[in-house]
């Protein structure tokens, strides 16, 4: 596998648009978190006694690790499209083809991809476990490694991503229509997730019945359903009406999303005419 | 032995038949030429052999061997079309060829220099014209010297110099003792470069052996042909006398002349003889001896596949 992903690596190194959008990713890590960590601040400042009083800071150690990954979260489409533009680029220029009949399996050049979108996820971890050590320290308060699970779930929701993003790309083979598949798809799951949350709250109005947010058993929200804004004062008051966060249920479903996904665009890619 | 056994293989895309139980064996040492018109199924076979597609049906082996991705890589194969990464240079993308092949990146600067491509290693792909592409992609079957080499239209592309050399190549490399199987729509060019031919029409394997024996088989003669291609001021009328002379076999009109095929006792003067005498004056008269576009005429019409 070290050697095929090399052989990746030569592909991608010169490719403009790998380059552009990893600092594009890199800057918007920075930016995004640096936004909500300055938003706050200014918050701070200006209500001085009553935040104090309330006595919260995202980006203290405890609320960094929660805070930076849900912040991050939001641009983890943008490693997701490159890999939709990596793998769609293999179709234009038939070079998935030329690849099988160079010497590669096809069972090697689908897994080489899959480990791609790994390495994507793992190095955007790395960069949000960085970002939010450093939002930490700027933020005064004592290092401790509590809660440093959401970093861990933040890692399962990049390799999603990454996963569905590949998938698209295979089934659809054009990267312009599988880009726009993504977005159709990203905006069409969180439409009927937000749809199915209203609905979650309502029943738990209505009835008391509460399941959790049924948004985030859809395979995409899954994920995401993992990662929210760290409880503060705001969300602690509206805690009565929203449904509880069933993390034991949603971790699993979001494992076995991944398993069906990685199976699919095995699966497609080796039986498939190429 | 045999470099590549096909035994009855089938590809269907939906009602379409692609390929029909088609079988026949490459033998070792040999130019190979696949020929059919556009259409014929000559790039689906290639495919198949190379796993790019699945056969319906049927089977084949590599020199006695399954299919595998190691094999493969033993091979130099270019099919249908110049397939590189557009955004890196010629010896970018030779490098990852080379190391998909598991062979030393040594090869690059040989291969470049012998497709007159090495003063250009570091132009991107997208800047090649059509017939560079074309030989960077031979190049890339050259890498790690590969006994055997499979080119689906090697000379698509190339201007009449660039045919040439690449025909030599493929001569040279031969004589070298490689194998090669061909793909080509263009009977020039498997008649000059081809020791041995496969003719697909429809999906269907017509004939297969050696180029001199399938120019020189037929159903209903075994007397070695010539081809005439004659005309006259009046087509009409030479066609219509023509069609009481004994020993024409097959006459078809082309171009405001007509191409007969006839039995090689007959000679230009008796033809010119029994015209003259039907009041009929030629305006060209020119005898051939058997080709293989005439063969594969007579093998497949005159209509390409739809």
């Amino acid at each position: 596998m070290g050697e095929l992903l090399k052989i990746e690596w030569l592909k991608i190194r010169r490719y403009t648009a790998f380059i552009v959008m990893s600092l594009f990713f890199i800057v918007a890590v920075i930016a995004t978190n640096y936004i909500v960590f300055s938003v706050n601040n200014n918050m701070a400042n200006n209500m001085g006694n009553a935040i104090s009083m309330m006595s919260f800071s995202p980006y203290s150690f405890e609320n960094t690790w929660q805070t930076t990954s849900y912040a991050t979260g939001f641009i983890l489409l943008l490693p997701a499209l490159l890999l939709v533009m990596l793998v769609t680029n293999e179709y234009t220029f038939k070079t998935h083809r030329q690849n099988i009949i160079d010497g590669l399996s096809r069972q090697q050049f689908i897994s080489v991809k899959i480990m791609l979108a790994l390495v994507f996820a793992v190095v955007s971890t790395l960069l949000v476990f960085v970002t939010a050590l450093c939002f930490g320290w700027a933020s005064g308060t004592n290092f401790s490694l509590h809660g440093i699970q959401f970093v861990g779930f933040f890692f399962l929701k990049a390799i999603t991503y990454n996963l569905i993003a590949i998938l698209i790309a295979v089934l659809i083979k054009r990267t312009g229509f599988a880009t726009g598949v993504f977005f159709i798809y990203l905006g069409g799951e969180n439409f009927i997730a937000k749809m199915l949350d209203l609905w979650s709250i309502k029943l738990k109005q209505d009835n008391g019945t509460d399941y959790g947010s049924l948004g985030d058993y859809l395979p995409m929200n899954a994920a995401d359903g993992l990662l929210s804004f760290p409880k503060n004062p705001v969300t602690n008051m509206a805690m009565n009406f929203m449904p509880t966060d069933y993390i034991w249920a949603i971790l699993p479903l979001a494992l076995v999303y991944l398993l069906v996904f990685y199976t699919w665009t095995r699966r497609k890619f080796i039986h498939a005419d190429l | 032995m045999s470099i590549l056994t096909i035994q009855q293989l089938s590809k269907n895309y939906g009602s379409l038949k692609a390929l029909k139980e088609v079988s026949f064996s490459v033998p070792e040492g040999t130019v190979f030429g696949i020929l059919g018109p556009n259409g014929s199924g000559k790039t689906t076979l290639l495919s198949i052999v190379m796993d790019i597609l699945k056969a319906t049906s049927g089977s084949f082996v590599w020199m006695g061997q399954e299919n595998s991705a190691d094999l493969r890589k033993q091979i130099g194969t270019l099919l249908e079309t110049p397939n590189f990464y557009h955004y890196l240079s010629a010896q970018e993308n030779l490098r990852i060829a080379a190391r998909i092949k598991g062979r030393g990146e040594a090869d690059i600067q040989k291969v470049l220099e012998l497709v007159n491509l090495y003063q250009r290693k570091d132009s991107k792909f997208s800047s090649f014209s059509l017939g560079m592409k074309q030989r960077l992609a031979i190049a890339s079957t050259l890498l790690g010297d590969p006994k055997i080499l499979v080119f689906d239209e090697p000379t698509n592309g190339l201007d009449p110099a660039g045919i040439a050399e690449i025909r030599e190549l493929i001569k040279t490399l031969n004589k070298n003792g490689k194998t090669i199987i061909m793909a080509s729509h263009i009977l020039d060019e498997v008649e000059k470069v081809c020791t041995h031919v496969a003719i697909i029409q429809q999906g269907v394997l017509k004939t297969v052996g050696s180029v001199s024996s399938v120019m020189h088989q037929s159903a209903d003669s075994i007397l070695e042909k010539i081809l005439v291609e004659l005309s006259a001021n009046d087509l009409v009328a030479l066609q219509h006398i023509l069609t009481e002379m004994g020993g024409i076999e097959n006459m078809v009109e082309a171009e405001h002349e007509l191409h007969i095929t006839c039995s090689s006792e007959l000679t230009a003067e008796q033809i010119n003889q029994f015209c003259f005498s039907r009041g009929i004056i030629l305006n060209k008269l020119l005898v051939k001896r058997k080709t293989l576009e005439a063969r594969f005429l007579e093998i497949t019409g005159k209509q390409s596949d739809k």
